[in-house]
């Protein structure tokens, strides 16, 4: 059954709009920045990050907003948006199914919480959306209040690749034929937390305060790690059944995807277990290889991240596959990132362009045999069919391909 | 502390805690159906007035608050109680 995406919504460090985020991709925009008042935390080295640009959640009723953190609210702009490119009005349905997740709840809420909890010695002074905002399916709930909606959902979370995977879990469950819709995506908030979580285990970008906006440098042989990111990425993606009996129009099909984990290593990434995971992607959609004509890749500006992608991505296309990563431009927004980037692809084949990576100035030779875009204005080229990935800490691999229609 | 200054204080918690317009601050007014408070506002504008008043309030006296006047005469009844119990420690 083919899978359409057929509305995009984001909240993002570089746009709030999938225009706006596109204009700054194309304009080789940067959304790093220094954060001086990180130096302060004790142990935290990586000192930079990517916010999203403010949002007005005003719109929103104060009853829906009192129980979101960021990402909630986020999530909610960016899931509007895409129901209103949709033109998709929700009805009470168990066939139109949510899937939106983050990589935890609120940090900056956990935080606080906590704090208290202790200072206190006991829940005194606690008030009672705290807990809304820090359980695990909070975006997914939170998102329901706003649309009021009634039906299923799910919450999914895998780090970095929990938009992705919500979108290929969507991509599987409308194949079953008990949905006509799935609203997938995911978001995260930025915190020194998160920061902190890569600094530890030496992958977050630690060398360039004095120049934010020369890091993350994606495949680049002076990167040194990424840079934390926050947003909301949300697709619509209906069943062409669906979709045309609403005669609505679609901005992409969603041809298949897969996500295979590799548990052999918590944090680090293996290209074997990419290469699986593409080439799983590819028979789904009932793809060759040779139809691919651009690879989107999750590299982060990891030193080992990047380099197992771009030889699991050279031994499976070639030399002759275009790749990019948008992290340079982006900084890495964890849960939003799939769908953020998913966002890009499809915006890359109406524009019939490929964004290069930013940063990307010398390629690092361990990242050899593929075609790695290095910095530049985008490059004109027909682009028809994109293999998207994305992977994260707990071992987890994803991989989706995008068509145009 | 007056009972005029503790009613403008109440009002102050009541709107930074749910962005309440003070015109509808009113003694009749009724929590649900006049200022949109739900259960969960009502738990929080407990925590809110004991925080911000230092007091204690037992969560079954929510059951008493219908309207806001209910509330003045909560918060005015315990800082009452607690004013009446420090003296009472204090003289023995």
């Amino acid at each position: 059954m083919k899978v359409f995406v057929t509305g995009m919504g984001c909240i993002s460090s570089l746009g709030n709009t999938p225009d706006e985020l596109y204009a700054s991709l194309r304009g080789q925009s940067s959304a790093s920045q220094f954060y001086p008042e990180w130096q302060k935390l004790n142990g935290l080295h990586a000192h930079l990050g990517a916010p999203a640009h403010s949002y007005d959640v005003k719109s929103l009723p104060r009853t829906v907003r009192r129980t979101m953190s960021r990402m909630s609210e986020m999530a909610s702009l960016a899931t509007l948006q895409a129901l209103q490119q949709a033109q998709l009005t929700l009805t009470p349905s168990s066939r139109t199914l949510l899937i939106l997740g983050s990589t935890t709840g609120s940090p900056e809420t956990m935080q606080a919480y906590f704090k208290l909890m202790e200072d206190r010695g006991g829940p005194e002074g606690q008030v009672s959306t705290s807990f809304f905002k820090i359980m695990n399916h909070s975006v997914a709930a939170n998102v329901g209040a706003a649309l009021q909606f009634k039906g299923p959902y799910l919450s999914p979370s895998t780090a970095c690749s929990t938009s992705s995977q919500a979108m290929i879990l969507g991509w599987e469950l409308l194949q079953t034929g008990l949905y006509d819709c799935v609203i997938a995506g995911g978001a995260d908030e930025m915190s020194p937390l998160t920061s902190a979580i890569f600094d530890i285990v030496f992958a977050a970008s630690r060398k360039f305060n004095e120049t934010p906006q020369q890091s993350p440098r994606p495949f680049d042989q002076e990167r040194d790690g990424l840079v934390v990111s926050e947003g909301a990425g949300v697709v619509v993606l209906e069943t062409e059944d669906h979709m045309l009996k609403r005669k609505t129009r679609a901005l992409a099909e969603l041809a298949g995807g897969a996500y295979v984990a590799d548990c052999s290593h918590m944090s680090q990434s293996h290209k074997e277990a990419m290469l699986i995971t593409m080439n799983e992607a590819l028979n789904r959609a009932k793809l060759p290889v040779h139809s691919v004509d651009y690879v989107n890749a999750h590299a982060t500006g990891t030193m080992q991240g990047d380099i197992e992608e771009a030889q699991a991505i050279g031994a499976i296309f070639g030399s002759q596959v275009p790749i990019s990563s948008l992290k340079g431009h982006m900084g890495h927004s964890l849960a939003a990132c799939g769908a953020l980037e998913a966002i890009a692809c499809i915006k890359m084949m109406e524009m019939a362009e490929i964004i290069p990576t930013k940063n990307l100035h010398k390629i690092d030779p361990f990242c050899g045999g593929a075609m790695l875009l290095k910095e530049g204005p985008p490059l004109k080229q027909k682009v028809t069919t994109v293999m998207s990935n994305n992977f994260a800490f707990g071992g987890m691999n994803t991989s989706f391909v995008l068509k145009t229609v | 502390m007056t009972e005029k200054e503790i009613v403008a204080k109440i009002n102050d918690v009541l709107c930074t805690g749910f962005e309440l317009d003070s015109a509808l601050l009113k003694p009749e007014a009724r929590l649900k159906e006049d200022l949109q408070l739900d259960s969960l506002d009502a738990v929080d504008m407990l925590v809110y007035l004991e925080e911000n008043f230092k007091i204690q309030v037992e969560g079954e006296r929510l059951t008493e608050i219908k309207v806001l006047g209910d509330v003045y005469k909560l918060v005015t009844d315990v800082l009452l109680s607690t004013k009446a119990d420090t003296q009472l420690s204090e003289n023995i």
